[in-house]
C-alpha cells in the first residue's frame, strides 16, 4: 500500500514539474532546525519563516555559523527540519523521502557547491550529462548536444572533453552550474559558489546565476559577500538561526 | 555512447587500478584457495574409490589348510558368493642394501592371465613373471631401490636365502603403499614359491559377497555359512579377514587429510567473505562524497546501488576468471602429489562442474551479499551527511571510552600518539580488517601448530619404546636360547623376551574374523606378552591397573585396541578373543595409553603361554636395547645379531628398528603434514594481500586529512611516518588476537584429526616459530601494505589533498 502511494507521488513528480514564474514558489513556515552536539542541542535554525516568488535572485548572508547553509539545504530537501513546513511550488519537500527527494531534486532544483564537486573521473560534459541520465530526461543522443549548449552558455565549451582537474576553479564552477542546468530546473541553490574563487571569477560567476535569474530561473545563494549585493534581488541575513533582516537590494 | 554513470564505474575502475587490482588479487587468492581445495578434495574421493574398488577387492580372505582348484570352483557356486579365487602370501625379506633386510610380503598368483578378486595391473617389464622371477609392485621397487632386470637377495620364512630375477613392476591401487609400510610386495607364481623353499600349497580362499554392499554384517553372515560349509568338506578354518568394506587401507589417513582440507576450505570460506567485506566496505566509504553529489543532482538510491553492484560483480568476474584455472591447476596438482604418496593412479582429473559453480558463485555472489549491506547503508544516508563526512567515522573522535583513554596517552612521539588514535577512528572497519588478519593468522598459527602436535606426538611415541630393535621369529623359539645368541653380541645392552599373535574379537558363532587387509596390518589386533618388571614399551594408566604376576585370564588393552575393537568396554568387564581358533573370556583390569602403538590386548607371559598353548620357554618376538643408538650403529648390530642367530638356526620373520617404525609413522602423516602447511601458506597470503589492500584503502580515505596536516606543517616524512605507525599498530592488535583465536581452533583440529587418526587428541603446541613468522609477516606485511600509498600521500600537493573528493 505504502509502495503504491510513493509510485504515485514519483510519477506525479515525474508528470508535473515546477511551474518556471510563479508567485510564492518557496515558502517556509516555521522551520526550526536543531542538531545534537556534544554539549546538547545547537539550534541551527529557530522558527524561520520566508517566502520566495518565482525569478528572485536571493542572497542569504550572515555569520560564519549563522544558520546560511542549513536554511537552503531544507530548499533543497539535503536536511530536514525538525519540525516546520517547507513547500516549494506546493511540493511539501518536509515530507518526501529520500527517495522521492532524489527525484524532485533531480528535475527541479540545480544545487551549485563551493568546492564545485564535479565527479573527477567524469569529462566535463559527462558532468553535465549525468543528471540528464540519472533522471532520464531528454533523448540519449539530445543529452549530449544539450550538455555542449550549456557549456557554451557558461563560456567553456572549449573544455567539454577535458577532466575536471584540468579546469581553473572559475571553469570548474562554471562547469557545477551548467550541471546544475541540465535538467531546466526552475529553481537554482548555491552554496557560496564565489567562496573558492578570485575577485574577478566570482563577478563573472555572480553575473551568470544574475542572467539565469533573468531568464525566469528562481537562484537562492549563500554568499558572504556583501559587495556582490548589486546583483541580487533581494537579501535575507541570518544571525543565530534568526532572519535578522529581509529587504530588497540595489538592483539594476 | 556509453552512459555517463557507467562510463564514471569503468573510469573509477582505471582511476584506481592499482588498488582494484589487489582487490582481484585477494579475491582470486580466495576462490584459488577455495578451488584448489575443494578440486584435489573431489579428484581423490573419486579416484581413491576408483582405484581401490577398481582391484575388485575381496569382501573376505579365509586361512585354510589348503585351496584347490575344486575348492574354488565349489565355492564359486556357494549360496550368497559371487566369486572367489585361491592365493597365498608369505612374509619373507629382501635385501634392500647390503645387510639390510626389510619385510617383503609375497603373493602367489596362480593365474596371472585370469586375476579375478584384489586384480593389479602390469606395469612394466614381463607379464606373467616368468619361473624363478618376481614382479615388484612399483612402489616397493622404489622401496628397496631396485630396478627391472635387477636380481635381489630373498631370504623366506625359513631362513633360506634365494637368489631371484625382478623380471617386472605392477601397480597394485589395494595395498597401502610399501613406503608408508616399511614392507615390499612382490608377486610370484605358485612354482617359484616352492623354488624358494616355501610350500607352495595355496592357502588363502578370496571370495566376494554377492550383496556385500549391504554391509559387513551380511558379508559375516554369509562367510559364517561358507566356513561352515568348508569345515563340512573336512577344510580346517583358520583366520578370516574381513577387511573395511570398500575402504582403501589408508581411508582413514585421507578422510583425516580432506576432513582437513574441508575445514580449511571452509575457514578460508569465511576468510574470502571478511575480507570481500571488509574491501568493500572501504571502497564504498571511499566515495561516500561522490554518492552524495550524485544523490544531490538527482541520482536515486537504486541507480546507485546498481552502479556499485555491477563494479563488484566486474570485479568478482575477474577474480573467478584468474583464480578458477589456477585453483584448478594447484587442486590437480596437489591430488597428484598426494596420488604418487599413496601409490594411487588419477585416472582422471576432471573436476566436477559444481566445483567451478561453487567458485563462480563465491567470486560473485559472496561479494554481492556482503557489500550489500555497506552499498545500502551508503546509499541511505542523507546528501548532507555524506557531504559532510570527512572520510572519517561521522562521530567525532571523543565521542566513546577508549577515546578517552587513547586521549590520555602522552610520553610518546606525537606522530605515533596521532597514528595510534587514528587507528580506533573507523571502529567497523578496524573491527573487519582486524577480524579479517585475526582469522589469516589463526588458521595459520593453527596450522604450524597442529604440525608441531603432530611431530610431539610422534617424538613421545618414540619416547615411549626404550627399545632399538624388534625381532620377530618365524616361529617360537627356546627363549633361554635366543636370548644368550643375541646377548652374546657385543653392544646389546639387554633383550627381553616377548610374545606376539594375532587375535580376533571373539565372536558367538566362533569364527575368528579380523578387519585386516591382506598386507596384514592396518586394522589388525595384536596380542602380547612382556616380562611384567619391562619398561621397553611405557604406556600411562587410563584407568584400572597394570598387569601383575598372578594374573588370571586378565588383559590390559591399549587405547587403540579399546577404542577400535572394544569400544564399550571398561576395567570390571569381560571380552571374548579367539586365539588360535579357540574363543576365551578374559576380563580387563587396565587401559592404557600407548601413542602410535597399534591396538593390542597385553597378558602376562603364564597367561600367554596358556591361552595360546605355546610353551612357557618359547617366544617368538625379542626386543634389544642397544649401548648405542644411532642409525649406524643400529643397522650393524641389526646384521651382527641376524648373524649369530642363523647360526643359531634361529629363522627371522623381521628385524624392525626404531628408524623403520619412526619412518613408518612419519610416511602415515606425512601427506597431512603437507596439505597442513600448504593451507597454512594459502591462509597467510590470503590476509597478508587482505592486509594491504585495506591499508590502501584507509589511507586514501584520509587523503584530506593528510592535506590538512600538510596546511599546518607537516613534512612529507611526517605523513609518511604516521601512516606506517597505524598499519604496523594495526598489524601488532591483529597479531594478538590471532593468538588468542589460534589456541581455541588448534585444540579443536588437533582434538579431532588426532581422535581420527591415533585415537588420542593432539597435544595443544603453541609453536613460537608460528608466532615469530607471523609477527615478521604482519609487520613487514604492514610496512609493505602502507608503504605505496602513504608514499602516494605524502607526494601530493595541499591543493590536491583539500580538493579530494
Amino acid at each position: 500500500m505504502l509502495s503504491q502511494v510513493k509510485n504515485h507521488h514519483r510519477k506525479f513528480l515525474e508528470d508535473n514539474p515546477l511551474p518556471i514564474r510563479e508567485s510564492q514558489l518557496i515558502e517556509l513556515n516555521g522551520v526550526t532546525k536543531a542538531y545534537d552536539v556534544a554539549a546538547g542541542k545547537f539550534m541551527a535554525l529557530k522558527g524561520i519563516d520566508m517566502q520566495v516568488n518565482g525569478g528572485e535572485f536571493v542572497a542569504v548572508v550572515g555569520k560564519s555559523g549563522s544558520g546560511k547553509s542549513t536554511l537552503i539545504n531544507m530548499i533543497t530537501g539535503i536536511d530536514s527540519p525538525t519540525s516546520g513546513e517547507v513547500f516549494v511550488a506546493s511540493t511539501p519537500v518536509h515530507a518526501l523521502d529520500q527517495e522521492q527527494l532524489a527525484i524532485w531534486r533531480g528535475k527541479n532544483v540545480g544545487i551549485v557547491f563551493q568546492f564545485f564537486q564535479l565527479l573527477p573521473t567524469l569529462t566535463v560534459t559527462e558532468n553535465v550529462v549525468l543528471p540528464m541520465d540519472f533522471c532520464n530526461v531528454f533523448s540519449p543522443r539530445e543529452r549530449r548536444k544539450r550538455a555542449l549548449a550549456l557549456l557554451d552558455k557558461v563560456g567553456i565549451v572549449a573544455q567539454a572533453d577535458k577532466l575536471p582537474s584540468a579546469l581553473s576553479g572559475g571553469e570548474q564552477q562554471r562547469a557545477a552550474i551548467a550541471r546544475a542546468l541540465a535538467n531546466d530546473p526552475p529553481l537554482l541553490v548555491a552554496d557560496e559558489p564565489t567562496g573558492n574563487l578570485d575577485s574577478q571569477t566570482s563577478d563573472a560567476v555572480i553575473q551568470l546565476f544574475a542572467n539565469l535569474a533573468k531568464e525566469g530561473k528562481t537562484v537562492v545563494m549563500v554568499t558572504h559577500e556583501r559587495d556582490l549585493s548589486r546583483y541580487f534581488t533581494r537579501s535575507v541575513t541570518l544571525s543565530d538561526g534568526v532572519i535578522v533582516e529581509d529587504g530588497g537590494c540595489k538592483n539594476d | 555512447m556509453i552512459s555517463p554513470r557507467w562510463g564514471k564505474i569503468l573510469r573509477d575502475l582505471q582511476a584506481t587500478r592499482g588498488r582494484m587490482v589487489m582487490v582481484v588479487i585477494t579475491i582470486a587468492i580466495s576462490i584459488f584457495g577455495v578451488g584448489a581445495m575443494l578440486s584435489s578434495y573431489t579428484i581423490l574421493m573419486r579416484e581413491v574409490g576408483r582405484n581401490y574398488l577398481g582391484t575388485n577387492p575381496a569382501s573376505a580372505y579365509l586361512e585354510l589348510d589348503r585351496v584347490d582348484d575344486s575348492v574354488v570352483e565349489a565355492v564359486r557356486h556357494q549360496p550368497g558368493i559371487a566369486d572367489g579365487e585361491a592365493t597365498s602370501w608369505v612374509l619373507a625379506r629382501v635385501e634392500a642394501k647390503p645387510g639390510e633386510w626389510r619385510p617383503f610380503l609375497l603373493f602367489v598368483i596362480k593365474d596371472f592371465n585370469d586375476l579375478r578378486i584384489n586384480k593389479f595391473a602390469p606395469e612394466a617389464g614381463a607379464w606373467p613373471p616368468p619361473a624363478q622371477t618376481i614382479l615388484l609392485e612399483r612402489d616397493a621397487l622404489k622401496y628397496i631401490n631396485g630396478n627391472i632386470g635387477d636380481v635381489i637377495h630373498v631370504q623366506n620364512s625359513n631362513g633360506q636365502e634365494q637368489e631371484i630375477l625382478i623380471s617386472g613392476s605392477t601397480h597394485d591401487p589395494g595395498l597401502a603403499p610399501a613406503w608408508q609400510g616399511e614392507t615390499a610386495y612382490g608377486y610370484i607364481t605358485p612354482e617359484t614359491l616352492a623354488w624358494l623353499g616355501e610350500d607352495d600349497t595355496l592357502h588363502i580362499l578370496k571370495v566376494i559377497v554377492k550383496d556385500q554392499e549391504q554391509g559387513s554384517t551380511v558379508i559375516e553372515a554369509t562367510v559364517g555359512n561358507l566356513v561352515d560349509w568348508l569345515k563340512g568338506r573336512g577344510y580346517t578354518v583358520g583366520e578370516i579377514r574381513i577387511p573395511p568394506l570398500g575402504e582403501h587401507p589408508h581411508q582413514s589417513q585421507m578422510n583425516t587429510v580432506l576432513l582437513t582440507l574441508m575445514t580449511f576450505n571452509l575457514m578460508t570460506l569465511i576468510l574470502s567473505a571478511i575480507l570481500t567485506a571488509t574491501i568493500i566496505n572501504g571502497m564504498v566509504a571511499q566515495q561516500i562524497r561522490q554518492i552524495g553529489i550524485m544523490k544531490a543532482i538527482g541520482a536515486r538510491s537504486a541507480q546507485i546501488t546498481g552502479l556499485y553492484l555491477v563494479l563488484i560483480t566486474l570485479l568478482g568476474m575477474v577474480s573467478v576468471a584468474i583464480g578458477l584455472p589456477f585453483g584448478a591447476l594447484a587442486g590437480r596438482g596437489f591430488a597428484g602429489t598426494i596420488a604418487e604418496n599413496m601409490n594411487l593412479t588419477l585416472y582422471s582429473e576432471s573436476i566436477p562442474m559444481w566445483v567451478y559453480i561453487v567458485q563462480v558463485l563465491m567470486g560473485t555472489l559472496v561479494p554481492l551479499l556482503v557489500a550489500w549491506g555497506p552499498i545500502q547503508r551508503t546509499t541511505r544516508i542523507t546528501v548532507r551527511e555524506t557531504l559532510n563526512d570527512y572520510g572519517t567515522t561521522r562521530e567525532s573522535f571523543g565521542s566513546r571510552g577508549l577515546d578517552g583513554w587513547l586521549g590520555k596517552i602522552r610520553g610518546i612521539d606525537n606522530t605515533l600518539i596521532l597514528a595510534l588514535r587514528n587507528t580506533f577512528r573507523r571502529r567497523g572497519r578496524l573491527v573487519l580488517t582486524l577480524g579479517l588478519l585475526a582469522a589469516a593468522g589463526g588458521m595459520f598459527m593453527t596450522g604450524i601448530n597442529i604440525n608441531a602436535a603432530w611431530k610431539q606426538l610422534i617424538a613421545n611415541a618414540a619416547e615411549i619404546r626404550n627399545y632399538d630393535l624388534e625381532i620377530l621369529l618365524s616361529s617360537p623359539e627356546n627363549a633361554e636360547k635366543v636370548l644368550a645368541s643375541i646377548s652374546s653380541v657385543p653392544g646389546v645392552q639387554k633383550v627381553e623376551p616377548w610374545n606376539v599373535m594375532p587375535v580376533a574379537v571373539g565372536r558367538p558363532d566362533g569364527l575368528e574374523i579380523v578387519r585386516t587387509y591382506p598386507d596384514g596390518g592396518h586394522g589388525n589386533l595384536a596380542l602380547r606378552s612382556a616380562p611384567l618388571e619391562s619398561n621397553f614399551l611405557e604406556s600411562t594408566l587410563l584407568s584400572g591397573r597394570q598387569l601383575e604376576a598372578d594374573d588370571k585370564d586378565a588383559v590390559v588393552l591399549n587405547h587403540m585396541a579399546a577404542g577400535k575393537f572394544f569400544p564399550n568396554v571398561k576395567v570390571g568387564d569381560s571380552i571374548n578373543l579367539t586365539i588360535n581358533g579357540r574363543t576365551a573370556a578374559f576380563r580387563v583390569v587396565g587401559i592404557v595409553r600407548q601413542n602410535m602403538i597399534d591396538p593390542t590386548v597385553y597378558m602376562t607371559p603364564a597367561e600367554f603361554a596358556a591361552s595360546t598353548g605355546l610353551p612357557m620357554q618359547s617366544i617368538n618376538d625379542v626386543r634389544v636395547s642397544l649401548k648405542g643408538h644411532d642409525v649406524d650403529t643400529v643397522n650393524s648390530l641389526a646384521e651382527e645379531i641376524e648373524h649369530v642367530l642363523e647360526v643359531g638356526d634361529i629363522n627371522l620373520k623381521a628385524v624392525l628398528s626404531e628408524t623403520m617404525l619412526g619412518n613408518a609413522t612419519i610416511g602415515h602423516i606425512y601427506i597431512f603434514i603437507y596439505a597442513l602447511l600448504s593451507i597454512s601458506v594459502v591462509m597467510g597470503a590470503v590476509g597478508a594481500l587482505g592486509m594491504m589492500s585495506n591499508m590502501g584503502i584507509s589511507v586514501i580515505e584520509r587523503t584530506r586529512e593528510f592535506g590538512v596536516m600538510r596546511v599546518i606543517g607537516a613534512k612529507s616524512r611526517i605523513v609518511y611516518r604516521n601512516i606506517i605507525s597505524e598499519g604496523v599498530f594495526i598489524g601488532l592488535m591483529s597479531w594478538v588476537i590471532a593468538i588468542a583465536l589460534s589456541l581455541p581452533l588448534s585444540l579443536g583440529i588437533g582434538y579431532m584429526i588426532g581422535n581420527l587418526s591415533f585415537m588420542v587428541p593432539l597435544s595443544l603446541i603453541v609453536s613460537p616459530g608460528a608466532l615469530v613468522i607471523w609477527l615478521i609477516v604482519i609487520v613487514f606485511g604492514s610496512i609493505a601494505a602502507s608503504a605505496y600509498p602513504a608514499w602516494q600521500a605524502s607526494r601530493l600537493t595541499i591543493r590536491e589533498t583539500l580538493s579530494y573528493i
